[in-house]
């Protein structure tokens, strides 16, 4: 089982790598000059974020679970949704995961936990009830490929110095507010918890962009892992506008019904259109989408 | 639509976007390659008919012009009206370019005689699937969007957005997935 990732998408590979080594780069920036600056008493607090991201990353699975609320179902209550993960899984060379059930109407998915065998598939019963069949394992595929492409691990890792960071901002504050300020370690310069403080929010908000770009990257992954896997890209597509937005669904109203109220009238009812183009930053949905009709078009060709 | 429109109302309606309608033609060897489609050999035009005698007696106008363009490249014309208030002219010919063709020469005639904005949609009917596969041209739009209707009051999103993924460099496809309406119990 050493197959990490699924198809290969070169530019988004050099995307993630960039992204990644401009945060290892902050995070070296970042560790520089909290030791040159303070030099002992920050021992204490990487104990404290190193043992919370560890504890964060043995416990994943249950604890995302768990703030769900989410109920890990056996085979006998849910035998359609066991079938479909272990029908992917097969495909996708992983492990079983622990398959678990949220009760909401809101259609949705995730998987957590630190490794493949120590994972969790999470479905909602909107999802279940709303989605065809072929559309949930669209849905699975993508997460599974999460489980694959292991973004636990990866997210826990990015988003370790950013939680120090967060960390050092509060202090720094409580520092500052509690005449930590009186306190100078010479007399031209600004009071260290000052420093710190600029520091920790400015490597705090790069990082957090950072992050979310990765995070990004990490979704076109899975979705392209997804498609890879059922070998159906259009099922995944057609889910996630479903799950996405009730905007973005098909509407199953008849086009006459809809024109004979408002284009046969003088009622411009599409004025807002243009304005709502203009303003409207570009919702990843969208991009999502495009890069899956993408994969689609690759499939549907013959390889030369 | 202009800033006068927009302080004052609009007072005219778009004009109908005829322009693209030919790019079915082309599309239709990638729906018959890659998809295996083939054209039903019928098309339907909807239009809102209005009751004044000039519209009466314009569309007979074209009417009698499309029936005389038909009868030389072998095509039969019929006539419908549905529930919601349209007319349909529906068209018949194993070749997709004179199906085309005619809508083009209707939307055309009809907008020559100033009642082009009465045009609603043209819908292409491709055989071959699982379901029938509707290309359905919206005047107003300018743009095509597929229609892939599974039993009552249902479709198939999954195949609609397939072919959209194929076709779209091809097509001019409606952008706006919530501007895909439906045509359910089409005439053809």
């Amino acid at each position: 089982m050493k197959r990490k990732s699924y198809g290969r998408d070169a530019g988004l590979t050099l995307r993630m790598l960039f992204t990644t080594g401009l945060l290892g780069l902050l995070y070296v920036v970042f560790a520089v000059v909290l030791f040159s600056v303070l030099n002992v008493s920050l021992v204490p607090m990487i104990v404290i974020v190193v043992g919370l991201a560890f504890f964060q990353y043995y416990t994943s699975d249950k604890l995302a679970l768990a703030a769900a609320g989410a109920r890990i179902v056996s085979r006998e209550e849910q035998p359609q949704l066991h079938d479909m993960v272990e029908r992917l899984c097969a495909m996708a060379d992983l492990p079983k995961p622990k398959v678990a059930i949220m009760d909401t109407p809101v259609p949705n998915a995730f998987a957590t936990g630190r490794s493949p065998k120590h994972a969790a598939v999470c479905v909602t019963t909107g999802l279940w009830d709303r989605l065809e069949p072929k559309e949930i394992e669209g849905v699975l595929a993508h997460e599974l490929s999460h489980v694959a492409n292991r973004d636990v691990l990866i997210m826990t890792l990015a988003s370790f110095f950013a939680m120090l960071a967060a960390l050092l901002t509060r202090f720094g504050l409580y520092a500052g507010m509690w005449g930590g300020g009186g306190r100078r370690d010479n007399n031209n310069g600004p009071p260290v918890w000052l420093i710190v403080l600029a520091v920790s929010i400015l490597v705090y908000a790069i990082s957090f962009i950072l992050i979310r770009t990765i995070s990004r990257y990490r979704e076109y992954a899975a979705d392209r892992g997804s498609a890879l896997i059922t070998g159906a890209p259009e099922y995944l597509m057609s889910a996630l506008q479903k799950i996405s937005s009730q905007m973005a669904l098909i509407p199953n109203r008849d086009l006459r019904e809809v024109e004979g109220m408002s284009a046969f009238f003088i009622i411009p009812a599409r004025a807002r259109t243009a304005a709502a183009e203009l303003f409207m930053d570009h919702p990843p949905l969208e991009k999502r989408l495009a890069a899956l009709a993408q994969i689609a078009r690759e499939m549907g060709r013959p390889v030369a | 639509m202009g800033l006068r429109d927009a302080l004052f109302g609009r007072n005219k309606l778009a004009e109908p976007k005829r322009d693209q309608l030919f790019s079915l033609v082309t599309a239709a060897v990638t729906l018959d390659t890659e998809l295996g489609l083939k054209t039903a050999g019928v098309a339907a035009i909807a239009f809102k008919p209005q009751s004044s005698g000039e519209f009466r007696s314009a569309f007979d106008d074209v009417d009698q012009l499309l029936e005389a363009v038909a009868q030389q490249s072998g095509t039969t014309i019929e006539r419908k009206s549905d529930d919601f208030g349209f007319d349909w002219i529906i068209v018949r010919d194993p070749d997709l370019e004179d199906l085309v063709a005619a809508a083009h020469t209707l939307a055309d005639e009809l907008t020559a005689k100033g009642f082009g904005s009465q045009l609603l949609a043209a819908i292409f009917r491709f055989d071959g699937g699982e379901h029938p596969v509707y290309w359905i041209y919206g005047f107003k739009r300018g743009a095509y969007w597929p229609f892939v209707p599974i039993g009552d009051q249902k479709r198939d999103n999954a195949t609609e957005l397939e072919l959209k993924a194929k076709l779209e460099h091809e097509l001019p496809i409606e952008q706006d997935l919530t501007r895909w309406l439906a045509i359910f119990d089409a005439p053809v």
